[in-house]
């Protein structure tokens, strides 16, 4: 409801503000997303596809120029935001790593009167900035709760942490606990550290499953970590006996539930995170107020709606 | 090899060759000259290239960068011409900054003594590094390697991976301030590095600290202390990384646990670039600072020029990979001609 009425605003001013506007002149928004990931490569096509459509309908050019941390540490990624900052664009696209880390950058960016939003992630206190993504809590609990009940509401399950240091990870984790808390015969017997890696998700899922030989379930909290599960179920040779419900929507997380290793996901939506991120960045820079919060939910991902 | 020819203002006599070789020849001949002369190639190249990149705020972001990874740089430095290497400097800069902001928001110790603390523990943390490394006669890479682990797990307990806000403002001018228009930290880094360059190249710690690096065994035989000497240069290092630390945690406003994590390879390619032989008796601070500067350039003008971020490493690689080999043949080719 949000969503249509946000669009319907923006509809409602888009002719205006392309007559108001020099469509001569490309726009140009500057994507930093948290790191490079797979993740973000499909954020970044919804964006270039927001591009276009603003481009086709109005006649206005939009240049995203997109650029990832090659590590998820909030000193490197206020670098890039402050470089960005130096070449003037008019606007920034950014996925927040801390947003009390961020705020110094973000108060220069305020500074030098360039318009940001940001998106998978919230911004500083008191910075009205439009935020675009999904509930984190909301994810996690979607996937313990299906998870649940995949399993009866009963036995021992793991949890795939992400990294420890990114805040939605921890709180999609803890979010995840608390609902394997609310049944008492669900037993939560270990959690791993994937550090967002296939690769290390794999080893520690392997190793989990070696001590706990009665596991019966796995959540995790990162779009890497499902990936790496699903691989350390197929390898155990306990599809079928083991259950995954994965987070997000990785091709190799989708080629997973295919092949029956995993059952469902709950998925983000990265493109439209990308898409919403830049029709409120366009708004932004043609001076008009854009909504606090566009929420683009979230997909349960299953064999049947693939 | 002689003590004299190691030390960075003992210039050998340059070849007698053609003008503009001879230029070339004098550049080279400086222990320093091919850096500078790499950087200031890249700097111009990016002049021209980029209409952002000679303005004065993009100069004060460059700057700001540059301070945290040029004080684990000197330190990272100091080693690797005493023929050591510290692979934990990132974690000690990362524990330091958690425990900096710790002390202040949990403990509710007073800011300023909760620095000197930290900068204490810094130093801490390098000297048993050192202490372990002589007394056990372990190689410093696969030591630094495991109390890299011990720190920034450590770090990971402390903190269970969630940073710690309400660091006081007090302090923030150290991480955020301008002093006409010079970034603070850069001026940190300004004083350390005259402080640490002084001692490499006018006092007979500096001259003991060549000579070990050169060969450990002679210095021993001629009187020094090597081992306590060592031990020094780790607590040195170890005192700068947490220095950078806290700074960071200045500049941020909190004490983040990924603090240092990108700290560990870049300081010792800054230093390579610079001149520090990884062998150890050559180069100086300075010049790896030098190289920090040139590597910090290229990575602003990454962003800058907008290359795409999976291009990235392999643009900044190969632009280092070219400066060193650039510098290495015309060392070669004039080496050839003088012979």
């Amino acid at each position: 409801m949000k969503k249509a009425l946000f669009l319907g605003a923006v509809l409602a001013v888009t002719p205006l503000a392309a007559q108001a506007a020099d469509t001569s002149t490309p726009l140009r928004f500057v994507l930093i997303p948290k790191v490079v990931h797979p993740w973000f490569d499909k954020l970044n096509t919804g964006a270039r596809a927001a591009a276009d459509m603003i481009t086709k309908t109005t006649g206005q050019k939009i240049e995203i120029e997109y650029r990832a941390p090659q590590t998820a540490d909030v000193s490197s990624q206020n670098d890039i935001i402050e470089r960005a900052i130096a070449t003037h664009p008019d606007g920034l696209i950014l996925d927040l790593l801390d947003e009390k880390g961020n705020r110094a950058t973000m108060d220069e960016a305020i500074e030098q009167k360039i318009p940001m939003t940001v998106f998978d992630s919230l911004p500083p206190e008191g910075m009205n900035i439009t935020a675009v993504g999904a509930d984190f809590c909301e994810q996690g609990t979607i996937a313990a709760e299906r998870l649940a009940t995949l399993i009866g509401k009963k036995g021992e399950v793991a949890i795939m942490m992400g990294v420890p240091t990114a805040p939605n990870h921890t709180l999609r984790a803890e979010c995840e606990k608390k609902v394997f808390a609310k049944y008492p015969d669900i037993k939560v017997v270990a959690t791993g550290i994937d550090n967002d890696s296939i690769e290390t998700g794999q080893k520690q899922a392997s190793a989990i499953m070696q001590a706990h030989p009665n596991l019966v379930g796995w959540v995790a909290c990162d779009a890497s970590g499902p990936v790496g599960i699903g691989q350390a179920i197929r390898e155990s040779g306990k599809a079928g006996k083991v259950q995954e419900v994965g987070l997000d929507n990785l091709n190799d997380m989708l080629q997973l539930i295919r092949d029956g290793v995993a059952e469902s996901t709950a998925s983000s939506r990265p493109e439209m995170q990308g898409y919403w991120a830049v029709v409120s960045a366009w708004q932004s820079a043609m001076g008009q107020k854009t909504p606090k919060y566009i929420d683009t939910g979230i997909d349960v991902i299953t064999k049947k709606n693939l | 090899m002689s003590l004299e020819t190691t030390l960075p203002g003992a210039t050998p006599t340059p070849p007698k060759v053609s003008s503009i070789r001879a230029l070339i020849a004098r550049m080279v001949a400086n222990p320093l000259g091919g850096v500078i002369g790499a950087m200031i190639l890249i700097f111009g190249i990016s002049c021209l290239l980029s209409p952002h990149f000679l303005t004065s705020f993009n100069m004060i972001i460059i700057a700001r960068a540059l301070a945290f990874i040029g004080l684990v740089t000197i330190g990272q430095a100091v080693l690797m011409i005493l023929g050591e290497l510290d692979l934990s400097v990132g974690a000690i800069g990362g524990l330091a900054g958690v425990v900096g902001g710790m002390l202040m928001v949990q403990v509710g110790l007073n800011p300023w003594l909760s620095l000197a603390l930290c900068l204490l523990m810094g130093a801490g943390c390098g000297l048993l590094n050192g202490l372990l490394i002589t007394q056990l006669r372990l190689h410093s890479l696969v030591l630094t390697i495991g109390m890299a682990g011990v720190y920034g797990g450590a770090n990971l307990v402390a903190t269970r991976g969630v940073a710690i806000t309400g660091v006081p403002h007090e302090i923030s001018f150290l991480g955020r301030g301008l002093v006409l228009g010079v970034p603070v930290p850069f001026l940190v880094l300004l004083v350390c590095l005259t402080v640490v360059a002084f001692v490499m190249m006018r006092t007979p710690v500096g001259r003991y600290i060549y000579a070990i690096g050169s060969n450990p065994q002679a210095a021993r035989m001629l009187g020094i202390r090597v081992n306590a000497i060592r031990m020094g240069a780790f607590a040195l290092a170890g005192f700068l990384s947490a220095l950078a630390g806290i700074l960071m945690v200045a500049r941020l406003g909190t004490a983040q646990p990924s603090i240092g994590d990108t700290w560990v390879l870049s300081p010792i390619a800054a230093a390579v670039i610079g001149g520090v032989a990884t062998t150890g008796g050559l180069g100086s601070p300075v010049g790896a600072v030098l190289g920090a500067v040139i590597i910090g350039i290229i990575e602003d003008i990454i962003v800058l020029f907008g290359i795409s971020p999976y291009w990235q490493s392999v643009v900044s690689g190969g632009i280092v990979v070219l400066a060193i080999s650039l510098d290495s043949l015309a060392r070669h080719y004039l080496n050839r001609d003088a012979s």
